[in-house]
């Protein structure tokens, strides 16, 4: 159990800790460089809807493609990973109430986040990262950065076919076609981010949010430690999907 | 219904409800889980409390009308460990055999005995506020 949710975080982990010791935080709030460095509190829909609304695709969205609604049918909610301690990929992930850490560094853009350890690298054009193969994929994606008229924008695809990926709970998935773009700037003491997501499988249209984040006066509060007996806790009050099937035997520690 | 006590329901639960769980819904781990038009209050005894990540729960033993003990788990909704500490929560905050007082939604399949608690917290079993520290901040 804890170990599994150790070996995330190492996978995760441990690539940013390494690039930390051959380079230093870059001198943010310069020229087109918006200074984004410090820890930001849970994003607040600024457009698209009150509170986090925006955030949160309906199951019967109009800009879900009919396969979309086909998936959300046939999936089981019970299978979904985040019931073993599995971490959610963006653009979902931002509806979690977490702050998020940002570390501006001179070839790249650190994103560190308070729920599940996850940590994110953004590489700027300076970096030596090499663009993934065309049929590699990871959970995160794969991410570039760069700065353009005092905005961060860092744009991410090559992702692992997700059935949690546009909406945990309503089953919305997202394909290896997802791509999202991030667009930061800073608006007085506050962070604003805009998120396009595109998805030719599951969305008929660019779905495009901006949250709003204030400053967190505390450090996130990690490791996550993850406690995968009680993630599935809950699932004892779903009625099962699909009755007639074998029980669910989990793998073993 | 087993539940000791059924309080109110419709527009007035629902409005309730939508002005306190605004983390449950973010976590989008609640949702047609437990019954959002009714209001129950259960009275019992702490069987376990577990102060961990994804959310921290509480099982109580709750003896119903007919004498029946059942184990309800008790869910704070999308809260973490990390919300719970500034609310002045601790792994020490219950300890077994303690006497609460919980009001909240109960599940949807009944048999489960699972309940999501309304925004407060659990008070004693004579309705006094349950010692709190938040932290200072």
């Amino acid at each position: 159990m804890k170990l599994n949710a150790l070996k995330l975080a190492g996978m995760l982990l441990l690539p940013g800790a390494a690039m930390l010791l051959g380079s230093s935080i870059a001198s943010a709030a310069s020229g087109d460089i918006p200074d984004l460095n410090g820890v930001w509190q849970w994003g607040r829909c600024v457009n698209g809807g009150p509170g986090i609304s925006c955030m949160l695709l309906e199951e019967d969205d109009a800009r879900l493609t009919g396969r979309a609604k086909a998936l959300r049918d046939a999936l089981d909610e019970a299978a979904a990973p985040k019931y073993d301690c599995a971490p959610m990929s963006i653009p979902h992930m931002w509806t979690d109430p977490y702050s998020h850490q940002i570390e501006q560094f001179d070839d790249r853009v650190v994103f560190s986040y308070g729920k599940d350890d996850v940590v994110r690298t953004a590489w700027l054009p300076n970096s030596d990262h090499q663009k993934p193969k065309a049929n590699e994929y990871f959970y995160f994606g794969d991410s570039t950065a760069r700065y353009e008229d005092g905005a961060l924008i860092v744009e991410t695809s090559h992702f692992t076919f997700d059935p949690q990926g546009l909406n945990a709970d309503f089953r919305l998935a997202s394909s290896t076609q997802k791509h999202v773009t991030e667009r930061y700037t800073r608006e007085g003491d506050d962070l604003v981010l805009e998120v396009t997501t595109t998805d030719t499988f599951f969305l008929k249209e660019p779905w495009v949010y901006k949250v709003k984040s204030v400053r967190d006066p505390e450090e996130l509060a990690l490791p996550w430690d993850c406690n995968q007996e009680g993630a599935r806790d809950i699932l004892k009050l779903m009625a099962p999907k699909y009755p007639n099937d074998p029980p669910i035997v989990r793998l073993p520690e | 219904m087993t539940h000791t006590k059924q309080i109110f329901t419709g527009l007035v639960a629902g409005l309730a409800l939508a002005a306190v769980t605004l983390p449950a819904i973010a976590h989008h781990s609640t949702n047609g889980i437990y019954d959002q038009a009714v209001e129950v209050e259960l009275t019992g005894k702490v069987k376990a409390w577990k102060f961990i990540n994804p959310h921290p729960s509480l099982t109580l033993t709750v003896v119903d009308e007919k004498g029946e003990a059942h184990d309800w788990d008790v869910s704070y909704g999308g809260s973490a460990v990390a919300h719970l500490k500034r609310r002045g929560y601790g792994a020490d905050t219950f300890k077994p055999g303690d006497e609460l007082k919980v009001k909240g939604h109960p599940a949807l399949v009944k048999e489960a005995y699972g309940l999501l608690m309304e925004g407060g917290n659990p008070t004693h079993a004579d309705g006094t506020p349950w010692a709190l520290t938040p932290p200072a901040r």
